[in-house]
């Protein structure tokens, strides 16, 4: 009996059914089910002979559901083989600081996406996973990938090893606006070139009210990825490396890198051929107030989609040496605490991998496998070749590759918000002149490639 | 003492006999836990992390090095951290009197019956309501210097377009006009709370007496605002110290980080960079300047009041 005291008078409330212990008792089953609900889903139904490979990813635009469709097809053929992946979206920005936090918390997805040469970090604390050894227990077939994805998806500091597996080959190249063109008496057969080609091209489509330029016949922007990405193409075409070959010292030749800081300039102040007022550069150019818009091919959904007349040209050799933007995506496996997991997933990366032609004529970016750019059917599926053709054969000269350090994303000319993007934010605005700005670059840069 | 013991070993929720410590009550424990354990959990043990994780460098990956004052040091030296620092202080000269002088000229508006002050009421809530997000993506198209709305009205005057978002010179107003309009709401509501409670005798013997709608309002509606006014200014004071999705939303911090907040560059620094160590010393001084300005804000307030 309880509650009952020496006077004989019970003191628990008659209405009261709630005792400590009752209180103890289901406070420490709600906890255990609550902290043991994690890893009783950890198992993902690995125990009962159906696995379900947990993939995370950030393609959220228009190339997105191309990657969803992959995805699909994948699940429709292993219906009956007891393997499905589990596609959750997670937003870009926040993706490496979620990989981190679940990777340190042993609830890492199997594997996402990734970006050659960003991920130094990730290989150097063992998020991501050396895939040379399971790729030959899987027969995934690498001699069938280019040369240059494989280099890309090594780590030279980190025993060379691969991290990720190839799944396109990206390069920014001019869009071109053919509406323009036509009302400006150019011949679309013969895109610009060189730098003044170009520039005679963007004076010939630009629109001014007065001094003010009304539509950009070189669409950029005052700030963000534009001017950043193009200064680092024109840079590298005149000779300016962010780091030498072999990583130890940042910034080579910089006279080239203030050279191609006065080329952006006077884009928008000189030729006049660009404002700094457009805000979205995407949504510029799909209107109709940008002429020559140099992007990625992550790009050709939405405009082929929205009824834009436009064709795709080869980067202009505006430096000297032709060269442009490469990126290339890939896909990555993360740290698991069950090891078995990772011959199932690399399986499923490869079957991926091996019937990624939908990815790579209507999805983004050229093939990395041999076996499907020599396929007949290549250049005539997916988007019209006049939008694609030039991300497919533009590659052979698509090789300003990121900087494979820990750093590595301080050094990416393809960002808006990086220490690069930030320093030169300086210079487009007026308020830090070139050589200021290549002095900071310097510094902070050579930090970055003596941190390894 | 052995009965109590007893009492409280049969886990009863009991009464205290006279002159006995009163027994604990149990269910009441379980009822604050539900709240107070997650707060423990997700509010206060977060910030005694934070404070650590400041002395140390650390990715969230393997375990914080410690470093000592090194991320002040860095944070002293790093220009963008009093790129910021200033920025934050002019949208506080900016969007605090702002907020603060429109939402009495509304709540004053609305205070009396003209016609549509019940819509306008309504109207000037609205805003509030809405996330800072979809108020940023608005406010970028209407202040669009090629094709938004305001310059179209600017133009229609025979004046030249504003870069109000593209150029360093305007970026922070351009932030700082969406804010306003976005933190008008509580203040107004606030401000009108008070008015409505301003003894209507009051006002009727300050115009019998003669007083006109100046000295009204110096005399006696001013100075019952007067502690409502203070919290006004110490909430909007706080929101804007810490102005980040607007920001984030509508330039990025730039051009040039000519609109950034310290919180969109902890945010920087955090989730782009992955320096938390960094970012939680930079977030540990934000802390300190909310504190050291609410401080002398309410004494200046005080002062002013005494």
């Amino acid at each position: 009996m309880t509650g009952i005291n020496n006077t004989g008078k019970s003191r628990r409330k008659p209405d009261s059914a709630v005792s400590r212990r009752s209180v103890l008792r289901g406070s420490a089953a709600a906890a255990g089910a609550a902290v043991s609900a994690p890893f009783l889903g950890a198992t993902r139904a690995y125990a009962s002979g159906h696995t379900e490979i947990i993939h995370w990813s950030w393609l959220a635009a228009s190339d997105g559901e191309v990657w969803a469709q992959m995805i699909d097809n994948f699940n429709d053929a292993h219906a009956d083989k007891g393997v499905q992946i589990k596609m959750e979206l997670v937003p870009e920005e926040q993706y490496v600081t979620k990989v981190l936090a679940a990777t340190a918390t042993g609830r890492a997805p199997d594997f996402g996406w990734g970006t050659a040469g960003k991920g130094a970090a990730l290989a150097r604390d063992g998020v991501t996973v050396p895939l040379d050894d399971l790729i030959d227990e899987v027969g995934l077939d690498i001699a069938d990938f280019s040369d240059l994805s494989v280099t890309a998806a090594r780590y030279p500091k980190y025993d060379n090893a691969m991290f990720m597996i190839p799944m396109d080959l990206m390069s920014l190249q001019p869009e071109i606006n053919l509406d323009h063109v036509a009302d400006s008496g150019l011949d679309p057969n013969s895109p610009p070139a060189t730098g003044d080609e170009l520039i005679e091209w963007g004076k010939a489509m630009t629109r001014r009210d007065g001094d003010t330029v009304t539509r950009s016949g070189i669409l950029m922007t005052g700030s963000g990825v534009q001017p950043t990405v193009t200064w680092g193409i024109v840079a590298e075409q005149m000779g300016f490396r962010r780091a030498s070959d072999d990583l130890s010292m940042a910034a080579v030749n910089p006279d080239a890198g203030i050279a191609a800081m006065e080329w952006v300039l006077d884009l928008f102040d000189k030729h006049k051929v660009s404002t700094r007022d457009v805000t979205d550069r995407y949504k510029a150019f799909g209107t109709g107030n940008g002429s020559i818009f140099w992007t990625g091919p992550w790009t050709l959904n939405g405009y082929v989609g929205q009824g834009l007349n436009f064709m795709t040209s080869n980067f202009p050799n505006i430096g000297g040496e032709l060269k442009t933007y490469f990126e290339m995506g890939g896909l990555e496996l993360y740290k698991q605490s069950d090891e078995g997991r990772y011959k199932a997933t690399l399986d499923a990366v490869k079957w991926i991998s091996d019937n990624s032609f939908l990815w790579t004529t209507v999805g983004r970016g050229a093939s990395p496998r041999k076996s499907i750019l020599e396929r007949p059917d290549y250049k005539t599926a997916g988007h019209p070749w006049s939008v694609r053709g030039a991300f497919v054969e533009g590659m052979e000269f698509a090789t300003i590759p990121e900087i494979p350090v820990v750093a590595g994303p301080e050094f990416t000319i393809y960002s808006g918000g990086n220490y690069l993007a930030r320093t030169l934010e300086g210079v487009w605005a007026r308020t830090k002149t070139p050589a200021e700005a290549m002095s900071e670059l310097q510094a902070r840069w050579q930090e970055g490639l003596d941190e390894g | 003492m052995a009965t109590s013991a007893q009492t409280l070993g049969s886990g009863g929720t009991a009464e205290a006999l006279p002159g006995e410590r009163p027994p604990l009550e149990w269910v009441g424990y379980l009822f604050v836990a539900l709240f107070a354990v997650p707060f423990l959990i997700f509010n206060v043990a977060p910030v005694f992390f934070g404070a650590y994780v400041a002395f140390t460098e650390w990715s969230i990956i393997g375990t914080p090095e410690w470093i000592g004052l090194g991320n002040y040091d860095d944070a002293i030296s790093d220009e963008w951290v009093w790129v910021a620092f200033r920025n934050v202080l002019f949208y506080a000269l900016i969007i605090v009197p702002g907020v603060t002088v429109l939402g009495l000229l509304f709540a004053l508006f609305v205070n009396k019956s003209y016609p549509l002050s019940g819509l306008a009421r309504t109207l000037f809530f609205a805003p509030h309501v809405v996330s800072a997000t979809v108020i940023g993506l608005v406010w970028v198209y209407l202040l669009d210097t090629q094709y938004g709305l305001l310059n179209a009205v600017i133009g229609a005057l025979g004046a030249p377009s504003i870069p109000w978002l593209t150029s360093s010179d305007y970026a922070l107003v351009g932030v700082s006009m969406a804010s306003i309009w976005w933190d008008l709401g509580l203040a107004f509501v606030l401000i009108l709370a008070a008015l409505q409670d301003i003894p209507r005798d009051l006002i009727e013997a300050s115009t019998v007496d003669g007083a006109g709608p100046v000295n009204r309002l110096r005399f006696i509606v001013l100075p019952h605002l007067r502690p409502v006014l203070s919290m006004v200014i110490t909430l909007q004071m706080i929101s804007t110290l810490r102005i980040f999705s607007q920001v984030y939303v509508m330039t990025n911090g730039g051009p040039a980080g000519s609109s950034s907040s310290p919180i969109h560059y902890i945010y920087t620094v955090a989730i782009v960079r992955n320096l938390y160590g960094y970012a939680s010393a930079l977030a540990i001084l934000l802390f300190l300047v909310i504190l050291v300005a609410t401080i002398v804000q309410r004494f200046a307030v005080r002062e002013m009041a005494s």
